[in-house]
């Protein structure tokens, strides 16, 4: 029973991770209808940013109140590369065949992480992550479990985001213009709403929430490196996909599921293959399930069906 | 519309000066260099002349003090392959210009020979400039440039100027030149020539520095000579003698290792380009034909590998049963296919975006799986990440790939044995793919990919031609791959990385999808570049992530664009619409 226990929490941390990611896949295909392929880079991106400005200002600081000017400064990083992205990238490919704007997310994707490897000081192997007072260090054992402090930061950063993001949405002008363009991109902008405006929040917003998972991925593993992205960002998109694309909530719940159905591979499937090494494996076998079975997602979403 | 006699061409002439719309970036470009001050001014012809006549002259002289750099072109009166190229360069400008005006002008009434001069004269600058540059930094001052050098620049100067101040005098479209067929035959033989020489030549040159400029001379050249219109006539003649344009490509691939002299390194490097090559053509099956995005496919390569290596006869293969390799080979390919029917009777019905997606899961899964198959997390099959190494080499009937053969006098080293073989098999996907291109499939693909809806409401089996794609191109992959595995010596999961995936994709869409030659010219260009460009090689993966954005945004139907494709991509283009019907037209005629 504690294992069970144990890997739910582990599995909740990881979702975490995951849903924050998500949300900015889902949030530019809604809008969009655009897979952001180098989405995971911006989340990496977001890890080298904190990184950066801990080091740049606060190097060798290990306060709390560093942190939130870490996310602060990967936040910005993150938002930057998202927006110049979409103008540079994406924008002039608006309305091309679908082929094309996936396969310059490829190159971005490429190329982000070889511009980190190559022009950040020591990126070419793994960087350590500052030690943060209170949110890194021995973990908290409660109820014979383990909780290790990042991951409540983690969780903690993901109800904060997800409140945040449901107040933005749901209660600002600028959150309903988003949602009406999601639903009707021409007759919102005759309404009046700046279309491009919008789908560039867009990107700015899932950037601002994978920077914080960028942050919360270096507390967790406590160092960082340029490769971090790809696989984070297929995860996520599995996660956003299993909760239904196009659908907020169902990313985050998409990245729940996603991350405890991983621990619990890892613990329970028995035999040769379980364990870690076979995680990813069932990660995307989930995908592919998905996929087949029930493309709308858990939640369910529009279903797409886009050649 | 009346097609093609040659006597009422005023109708059918390009107009000259393109008055386009300003969404297409390149157009605009011309539209800026047209605007040149001083245009049609009479002297514009005699000063290009002259100034090819420089350039060449230029040549002849010494352009470095040094004897070191770039090859040797310190000696007056012996120019050295860097200079070579600048005379052939001279030699085209020169006729281009005497057929504008003078005792071609037959023939000039059939080109755009000014902006074709422009084009020339403006590469020639680019790559006087690129190697005096050269010649001065890496000999250490401007000073260490001799006469000869200053000579040619001014030469290309004066070429440039000319050319932008030429106007055409073009009045009629190549498309509808009507030639000998001899002389067609002819230009196919020379221009193959052409090509085993330059592929030769280019794969010799030792520094970066000299093969960047071997680059930047052939773009020149096929700028200038696509923009003069010889392309269209080139593609037109090729249409028309289709079985004497793949008899000499098959031909100038087959002489190739003959020019190598048993240098082992070349052929390498030639073997690895066809093993890319021949997997990029499956891939173009898949992609360009039936439109389906597959961002795993290197995993059907690695299944033919993967089969090959624990069936061949290595110390650490994990399978006792040693068939021969013709059994291999059709295993391996087997294999794949029902991988690729595995992978793809469900994940058909997702369609678009997330078929990507799908297959590039698959490929995670793949090399996952290699990786951990190594009796700890599963069955002893793949050793794990050490992967099966010592594959000893094939062994056809006594003939044993590892040794070298003599042939006619010339020593054909292991890699060649390994590129005729590789040759046979690149050439059974080409013909697999041109005669399913033009079959009922192939229509049927085309028509899948264009609207799955319309061809499944006109009675197109929509779910079996996509299943037969996806498995069709496993199977070639896999057949690749068998080889590739007695190639490489040894199979490890690393190889079958995701980014492997993108690169042949990227050879794909940098050629241009669902043609041949494109895909042949994008993955020599994917395959050679970083192996002559090593003191980039860092910097590669950043390059090429940027041409990948870069091709997407100015020319998202590839190098060489399919017709059909091209205006996929610029759907608003009536004027491309009506010329892909002019040439559509020509060719059926050609044809016939």
């Amino acid at each position: 029973m504690t294992e069970f226990l144990q890997q739910i929490v582990n599995g909740l941390t990881l979702g975490s991770l995951y849903a924050l990611i998500a949300v900015g896949y889902t949030v530019v295909y809604g809008i969009v209808q655009l897979i952001n392929f180098a989405h995971g880079e911006v989340f990496m991106i977001g890890a080298f940013g904190a990184l950066a400005t801990w080091t740049v200002l606060f190097k060798g600081q290990t306060g709390l109140w560093v942190l939130p000017i870490m996310v602060l400064g990967a936040v910005l990083v993150s938002v930057l590369t998202a927006v110049v992205m979409e103008r540079i990238a994406y924008r002039p490919l608006r309305g091309a065949p679908r082929l094309a704007p996936l396969i310059t997310a490829i190159g971005i994707s490429v190329f982000l992480q070889e511009a980190v490897r190559l022009f950040y000081p020591g990126a070419k192997s793994k960087l350590s992550f500052p030690e943060i007072d209170v949110v890194t260090g021995p973990g908290i054992a409660v109820a014979g479990l383990n909780i290790q402090r990042a991951a409540v930061f983690t969780v903690g950063a993901l109800l904060v985001s997800a409140a945040l993001l449901w107040y933005f949405v749901n209660r600002t002008r600028l959150g309903q213009g988003m949602q009406a363009v999601s639903q009707d991109p021409d007759t919102a902008q005759l309404m009046g709403i700046n279309v491009n405006r919008i789908i560039v929040i867009a990107f700015a917003l899932g950037a601002a929430l994978a920077a914080v998972g960028g942050v919360a991925q270096g507390l967790l593993n406590s160092n960082i490196d340029f490769r971090m992205g790809f696989l984070a960002g297929l995860k996520a998109f599995t996660a956003a996909v299993l909760g239904g694309i196009g659908n907020i909530q169902g990313a985050i719940v998409g990245g729940l599921v996603l991350g405890i159905a991983e621990s619990m591979a890892t613990q329970f499937i028995p035999g040769q293959f379980g364990g870690s090494a076979w995680k990813d494996v069932w990660a995307f076998v989930l995908l592919i399930l998905v996929l087949v079975f029930r493309p709308q997602g858990l939640l369910g979403a529009r279903v797409v069906d886009r050649a | 519309m009346s097609t093609s006699t040659p006597s009422n061409p005023p109708t059918q002439a390009t107009s000259v000066a393109p008055a386009h719309s300003d969404h297409d970036d390149e157009l605009v470009k011309v539209h800026w260099l047209d605007r040149v001050p001083g245009r049609g001014n009479p002297a514009a012809w005699p000063l290009g002349l002259a100034g090819a006549l420089v350039l060449i002259a230029g040549t002849f002289l010494s352009w470095s003090y040094t004897s070191d750099v770039l090859g040797d072109l310190s000696v007056n009166f012996w120019p050295g392959g860097v200079q070579i190229c600048m005379i052939v360069l001279g030699l085209v400008a020169l006729v281009l210009l005497l057929a504008h005006r003078g005792p071609l002008a037959g023939l000039g009434a059939w080109l755009d020979t000014a902006t074709s001069v422009r084009a020339l004269g403006l590469g020639a600058v680019a790559y006087m400039l690129g190697a005096l540059g050269t010649i001065a930094v890496k000999s250490g001052g401007i000073i260490n440039i001799n006469p000869g050098g200053w000579i040619s620049l001014v030469g290309a100067l004066m070429l440039a100027a000319s050319g932008l101040m030429l106007v055409s005098r073009q009045t009629k479209d190549p498309l509808f030149a009507k030639t000998s067929s001899w002389l067609e035959i002819c230009t196919i033989i020379v221009l193959m020539a052409l090509v085993l020489f330059g592929a030769a030549y280019a794969l010799d040159v030792g520094d970066g520095a000299s093969f960047v400029l071997f680059l930047l001379f052939v773009a020149s050249v096929a700028w200038g000579l696509s923009k003069a219109g010889v392309f269209t006539w080139i593609g037109l003649i090729s249409q028309k003698n289709r079985q004497v344009l793949m008899l000499g490509a098959f031909a100038v691939a087959f002489l190739f290792p003959f020019t190598q002299g048993g240098s082992d390194e070349n052929m390498s490097i030639a073997t690895q380009v066809l093993i890319f090559a021949a997997t990029a053509l499956g891939l173009n099956i898949v992609v360009g034909l039936a439109g389906l995005l597959d961002l795993g496919y290197i995993a059907f390569l690695g299944a033919g590998a993967y089969v090959g290596a624990t069936l061949s006869a290595s110390a650490f293969a994990t399978i006792d049963w040693k068939p021969p390799f013709l059994i291999v080979v059709l295993l391996g390919a087997c294999f794949s296919a029902l991988l690729g029917l595995i992978i793809g009777s469900p994940t058909l019905r997702v369609s678009g975006d997330y078929l990507a997606i799908v297959t590039l899961a698959f490929g995670e899964i793949f090399r996952l799986t290699m990786g951990n198959l190594d009796g700890n997390n599963g069955p002893v099959l793949t050793n794990g990440p050490n992967g099966i190494p010592a594959i000893p080499d094939l062994n056809f009937f006594g003939f044993d790939f590892g040794q070298p053969h003599v042939i006619a006098g010339i020593t054909l080293g292991r890699f060649a044995n390994y590129y005729f073989l590789l040759l046979v098999i690149a050439a059974i996907i080409i013909l697999v793919f041109t005669r399913l291109n033009n079959s009922r499939i192939g229509r049927g693909w085309v028509a899948i990919r264009e609207d799955e809806k319309a061809a499944e409401a006109m009675g197109v089996n929509v779910f079996g031609l996509k299943l037969f794609a996806f498995a069709g191109g496993a199977f070639l992959a896999g057949m690749a791959g068998t080889v590739k595995a007695h190639h490489d010596v040894s199979v490890t999961p690393d190889q079958y990385i995701f980014l492997e995936s993108a690169f042949l994709l990227a050879a794909v869409v940098l050629g241009g999808m669902g043609t041949v030659a494109g895909v042949l010219v994008g993955a020599t260009i994917l395959k050679l570049l970083p192996e002559k460009l090593r003191f980039v090689a860092d910097y590669r993966l950043l390059i090429f992530g940027l041409v990948l954005v870069l091709m997407m945004r100015f020319r998202p139907e590839g190098l060489v664009a399919s017709q059909r494709r091209k205006l996929e991509f610029h759907e608003d283009d009536e004027e491309l619409a009506q010329r892909i019907e002019e040439v559509h037209l020509e060719e059926a005629e050609a044809k016939a």
